[in-house]
């Protein structure tokens, strides 16, 4: 029988062992195809501009993690498919194969499995792409041009990228084999998966462990003007090694201790469990680490899309708070102005305030003319009025940043050193806070011993009651724009139909689909782990019935292993997560906790799910 | 005849195992093979009985009745008062659970789990306290010399310390019977030797009922009773007395009258 034929005989009559890899390959074949697409066939060409710009470029950013996620996916994927051949086909040297040919078996089955979930991803991702761009855009909140043909340009770069990867794994599991001993070849499954450390050196590992995780969450949370993003590079590599280090040395000794403490042990199925999972430690503990840090990169891009939508909505707010705004030297322009916006269409809302230029940099407002301005638009308004040399910094909402720096530092006003005590989001002056970017709050006391020292500036404020109305009211407000010696009068007009950052929405959307994929990926993980796990352990689990112990108790015994392996990742995703949507929280400049709770629990959901079916599977699989 | 009617009612109070008229057919319709064809057998307690035969006898299916793992095509067996013939498989797991221990010729003990653990496992499983098991336990591995090796995983034993620990784990509910199955089996003659010594002390200590099925002859010579059973009937039972060597001898005997192989 050639090699070939043998190999196609294996992957027929195995295929139902094999079927959780393929899905799993399939799956993350089908998502980088998606995104492969979205680029390709241009369902966001409608909304052109930078938008349609942002967007490829998130879209391309997203297939760039994807492709790296892919890669460690089938790192992991085809050792655990090498670990199990390696098992069978060992047998294979009593028939006397050599370890070449045995290496050529391997790599042809691979290849077979590999070229099935390819087919499967690229056909379920070409049926699926209309819906996946309806559901991206119905989900982003933006018009997409949906196309349900498929770019042949996605299915090369998705094709070529997986297989380059995917044989780059074939072949070193080729060069494993053909480089194996006969001995580990026949001796992999019984391969003794006890973590065999002193308890001196587990403690050391779980001490270094928390500590090193430690170290990451204060320096994702750490603040600082210029060294936010190296803090938070180094956190998240602090973490991987941390959340590896606990799962080596915490977790292994934690069960260690447990199983020791035999009045812990000997209550009902914890005898059979707990020391099923101390047994096993050693080769998964690798995999609950790395389900941990996928599960906290979905926990934490879900709480970044959940944010993101937050943040556009909150923009969009500040910037159309106002539809018109003046800013002039001339006295009495408001009236002139409100008179010329009424006739264009009815104003909602109106309001005026003065400030003072003192240099080219700075606009200082009147602490009691900003509250009222505030409460005349229903602004929340919670500054207390601050001292002589103190200031209050007019900012504006923004996406994200990486200073979070709230110390209060010092500015020079008109030749005065200040210290500017708060850094204020809302919307006092509207989009032209955003726009100048120069207003500082002082005390009224202040305000009028400035007064004489600078030049006294109008803002006047125009809400429009019908957004239809704005081209007849810029037309009409065009005509008071001026700029000569005497006096200027310059405009802001916020066009209640601009669009310009709907590509925040595209981002929101993309963190979700980013949540899925991480998540599903945790859940495949852990589901291809047990599935496979059950196979292993039919054996140990028909000496249980063979001594009459009832199926219900062995049901329960599994039950409760198989909680412990989702929930023992959760506990430490759950953790993690905190701290690093606490941090993103920061750069946001808003408090994500319950944005936090809501990703965690969907997490959890998912978690459970996945629990749930991988119960259902395992105990057909063994019972 | 007063004296002899009060025996055999006592006789009946001590009976473990009740087997009548027990047949086993397989196979469909009109392609019955009848592996077992009308049995009876009594055990009582502390009774140490042997069933050889030849292959294809019928060992492993009366084994695998009276063990409940299979049923009965016809017939009658009790298991301590229990028709097990007509009970739900919930009943059975419970009967098997706490009546039966079983003892399998490749140990069957867990290995992810360590000698003391394999040893307590029913028990724990039963919601015994844990200082019950923990006593239990160093009783039953004193008992059969395996104090030094409780904390081993199976890997690190060798098969006669495997073979005893799981004869501990078999005794450790107190059953009303062990059944085993082909014990030494795998293990080498000193290793079997130190087992069946181990086996009959609890026997006769009266800790333990024991039927066990062997072809190995020797291994047979340590019961109390021998049946030979051939072609799917028992042929006949011949008891030890006081002198094994010469028990040995006629079940060697026997095994030349019946003929077959019994390897």
């Amino acid at each position: 029988m050639s090699v070939f034929r043998l190999a196609f005989m294996n992957f027929r009559n195995s295929f139902r062992s094999y079927l959780s890899l393929v899905l799993s390959l399939a799956f993350t074949i089908l998502i980088l195809f998606n995104f492969q697409n979205l680029i390709y066939s241009g369902p966001f060409a409608v909304l052109g501009g930078h938008n349609k710009q942002y967007i490829d470029m998130l879209v391309e950013t997203v297939s760039v993690v994807l492709g790296c996620f892919m890669f460690f996916f089938l790192w992991y994927a085809t050792n655990v498919f090498l670990t199990r051949r390696k098992r069978e086909i060992g047998i294979y040297i009593f028939m006397g194969m050599s370890n070449r040919k045995i290496g050529r078996l391997y790599v042809i089955e691979i290849s077979l499995v590999g070229v099935t979930a390819l087919a499967a991803g690229i056909g379920s991702g070409a049926l699926l792409g209309g819906l996946f761009q309806m559901i991206m855009g119905a989900v982003s909140d933006i018009a997409v041009d949906v196309r349900f043909g498929v770019s042949w340009k996605a299915v090369n770069v998705t094709g070529v990228s997986f297989l380059a990867m995917y044989f780059f794994f074939a072949l070193k599991g080729y060069w494993n084999i053909t480089h194996s001993s006969v001995l580990s070849m026949i001796s992999a499954a019984r391969q003794n998966e006890y973590v065999r450390m002193p308890k001196t050196v587990l403690s050391a590992k779980a001490a270094l462990g928390a500590a090193v995780l430690s170290a990451g969450y204060y320096l994702a949370n750490k603040g600082g003007r210029q060294s936010m993003l190296n803090n938070a590079l180094l956190a998240v590599v602090l973490v991987i090694a941390g959340v590896y280090l606990l799962f080596g040395g915490l977790i292994p000794l934690a069960l260690q201790t447990l199983s020791a403490n035999k009045h812990f042990l000997y209550r009902g199925q914890r005898c059979l469990w707990v020391n099923q999972m101390v047994f096993r430690m050693r080769k998964n503990y690798r995999t609950y680490a790395m389900v941990c840090i996928v599960g906290i990169c979905s926990v934490t891009a879900l709480a970044t899309g959940f944010a993101m939508k937050e943040r556009y909505h909150n923009i969009v707010r500040f910037d159309n708070q106002y539809t018109f705004q003046l800013l002039t030297n001339q006295s009495g322009l408001g009236e002139k102005a409100s008179a010329l916006i009424g006739g264009a269409g009815d104003i909602a809302c109106q309001t005026s305030l003065a400030a003072l230029s003192l240099d080219a940099d700075h606009l200082v407002l009147k602490y009691s003319e900003v509250k009222r301005v505030a409460q005349e638009r229903g602004e929340r308004f919670d500054l207390s009025e601050p001292a002589d040399d103190e200031t209050v910094y007019l900012s504006y909402q923004m996406l994200m940043s990486l200073i979070v720096h709230e110390q209060p530092v010092p500015v020079m006003i008109g030749g005065k050193a200040y210290l500017v005590t708060r850094t204020v989001r809302d919307a006092y002056i509207g989009y032209m806070q955003r726009e100048m970017g120069c207003f500082y709050v002082v005390s009224d006391s202040e305000y009028e011993r400035l007064k004489e020292q600078g030049t006294t500036l109008y803002i006047h404020n125009y809400k429009l009651a019908d957004d239809m109305d704005f081209a007849a009211a810029r037309a009409a407000v065009d005509t008071l724009i001026s700029n000569t010696d005497e006096n200027f009068t310059a405009r802001v007009a916020v066009d209640p139909f601009d669009n310009d950052t709907d590509w925040i929405k595209a981002l929101h959307s993309l963190c979700i689909f980013m949540f899925l994929v991480f998540v599903v990926a945790c859940g495949c993980i852990m589901f291809m782990k047990l599935y496979n796990d059950s196979f292993e352990e039919k054996e140990r689990y028909l000496v249980l019935r063979k001594l009459g112990i009832p199926s219900g108790t062995i049901s329960a015994s599994i039950a409760q292993e198989l909680l412990s392996a989702y929930m023992l990742p959760f506990a430490v995703i759950a953790v993690s997560a905190y701290f690093s949507v606490h941090a993103l929280g920061r750069m946001m400049y808003t408090s994500l906790f319950s944005i936090y709770v809501v990703s965690t629990l969907a997490v959890f959901a998912v978690f459970v799910l996945c629990y749930m079916l991988s119960v259902a599977v395992y105990r057909k699989n063994v019972l | 005849m007063i004296t002899r009617e009060v025996k055999k009612s006592k006789m009946n109070d001590n009976k473990v195992v009740e087997i009548k008229n027990l047949i086993k057919s397989y196979g469909a319709k009109d392609f019955q093979t009848t592996v077992l064809k009308g049995i009876d057998l009594t055990i009582y307690k502390n009774d140490f009985i042997a069933i050889m035969g030849p292959s294809g006898s019928g060992k492993t299916t009366l084994l695998n009745i009276l063990s409940t793992i299979d049923k009965p095509t016809q017939g009658m067996v009790t298991l301590d008062g229990h028709d097990v013939t007509h009970i739900s498989n919930r009943e059975l797991a419970k009967l098997r659970k706490d009546k039966i221990g079983f003892v399998f010729q490749d140990y069957n003990l867990l290995d992810t789990m360590t000698l003391q653990d394999n040893i307590a496992l029913p028990l724990a499983l039963d919601g015994a306290p844990a200082k019950k098991i923990l006593d239990r336990t160093r009783e039953l591995a004193a008992a059969f010399g395996l104090e030094a090796q409780l904390r081993k995983y199976p890997y690190q034993l060798s098969g006669g310390q495997k073979q005893r620990g799981a004869v501990c784990r078999a005794l450790i509910t107190e059953p009303e019977i062990i059944f085993a199955d082909e014990p030494t089996g795998a293990l080498d003659s000193r290793a079997g030797k130190d087992l069946l010594h181990c086996l009959c002390r609890v026997n006769e200590s009266g800790q333990a009922t024991i039927l066990m099925v062997t072809h190995d002859p020797h291994c047979a010579s340590y019961a109390k009773d021998v049946y030979l059973l051939s072609d799917g009937m028992m042929k006949c039972r011949i008891s030890r007395g006081s002198d094994r060597k010469e028990f040995y001898s006629r079940i060697i005997d026997l095994q030349t009258s019946i003929g077959g192989d019994f390897a």
